[in-house]
């Protein structure tokens, strides 16, 4: 069965780059520009994974992530964050809600290549 | 108003003034680091074979593309950490009583691999007497370390020898690093601190120009120095003076 992933991203650009390799991956990818657009896919899907941008309009990411931590369903599922907000204080406040550095992966410093890999290890 | 008073509000508008700083500083580089990273996934894609096969010219030039891409990175990262840390400093810095021999151990113990995989001998003459503890930051003190052994082992060739020394005296402590490197050309030892210098014999060898100003703004927070002596073709000696 096909994997889901929920995407969001605003940089629109970056985000039909990630869609279309996630789909060359065989994952069913739902991809969302803003946190309203985030919480409406999840009213009807139920991914396997997220992969979040911090930094994006309505609640941002953080914002989103503290809101699907409070979700007892939602809160289970694996989540990576992809961004490229990199300090301390970004890292430090994405464990303060339950996600790990080593998922904590700065665009800039990574190909999609490894975000598939990444996401592999996570979805099994 | 009070001296006081002034004193606390020019105070908070420095405060402010860093804040407002801090924050451009980090929008700037998720703005670039967007940039460089849309960039980046197209170069792979396309290095990858997704648009098509590409012949060996065309492989090439992209090649030389995501490289310059990936050094631009780099720099953003680097621009990044070296505004934050002006941002704080004076503030950052935490002084304690530290045992620099095993600092320089722990530093080297870092490179000896990548110092093996070039040919290149690294070497800490560990001193025969006890060198006693010295006031430093211990974390910011690492990082001068790592970037002169870093600059050493970047700047010298297959059999070439690093050799790091130090010495107490009656007033300081000595530290030095000499490498049997490629050399600074003497017209360039007076810029080599600056920000964003390179060496004019460096061109083929990546960097950032930002190392050498980092260790010169660590170690004048210590109220440290750094002298260099260099002959091209034959090596460069780094000493570093930390008072006790």
């Amino acid at each position: 069965m096909q994997k889901k992933v929920i995407i969001v991203e605003d940089d629109s650009f970056l985000q039909g780059l990630a869609v279309s390799k996630l789909q060359k991956e065989g994952y069913e990818v739902s991809s969302a520009s803003n946190s309203d657009e985030l919480f409406k896919i999840l009213e009807t899907v139920k991914p396997d994974i997220f992969l979040m941008d911090l930094v994006f309009p309505g609640l941002g990411g953080f914002g989103s992530i503290k809101k699907i931590k409070e979700n007892l369903v939602l809160s289970q599922i694996p989540m990576i964050i992809f961004s490229n907000l990199a300090e301390d204080k970004d890292f430090a406040q994405a464990e303060a809600l339950g996600v790990p550095a080593n998922n904590f992966m700065v665009k800039s410093n990574f190909t999609l290549e490894e975000l598939v890999e990444r996401i592999k290890t996570l979805v099994k | 108003m009070t001296e006081n008073h002034k004193e606390s509000r020019s105070l908070e508008e420095l405060v402010q003034a860093n804040e407002l700083k801090s924050n451009l500083i980090s929008i700037s580089a998720h703005q670039l680091r967007t940039s460089l990273a849309a960039l980046k996934w197209i170069l792979k894609m396309l290095l990858d074979g997704d648009a098509g096969k590409l012949n060996s010219e065309q492989e090439n030039l992209i090649k030389k593309g995501y490289e310059s891409n990936e050094r631009m990175i780099t720099l953003v990262g680097e621009m990044l950490e070296l505004a934050h840390r002006e941002t704080t400093a004076g503030v950052a810095y935490h002084f304690e009583p530290e045992n620099i021999v095993e600092l320089i151990d722990e530093t080297v113990f870092e490179f000896i691999s990548e110092s093996y995989k070039k040919g290149i001998e690294l070497i800490f003459l560990k001193p025969d007497t006890l060198i006693s503890p010295i006031k430093i930051d211990r974390e910011k003190m690492r990082v001068v370390f790592e970037n002169l052994i870093e600059n050493a082992i970047k700047y010298s060739s297959r059999e070439d020898k690093i050799f790091i020394s130090i010495k107490e005296e009656e007033n300081d402590i000595v530290i030095s690093i000499k490498d049997t490197g490629m050399g600074i050309p003497e017209k360039d030892i007076p810029l080599l601190f600056g920000k964003f210098v390179r060496g004019s014999n460096t061109a083929s060898i990546p960097g950032t120009g930002l190392g050498l100003y980092t260790v010169k703004t660590v170690l004048d927070q210590h109220n440290g120095t750094i002298h260099v002596e260099s002959t091209p073709e034959n090596g460069t000696t780094f000493s570093i003076t930390l008072s006790k």
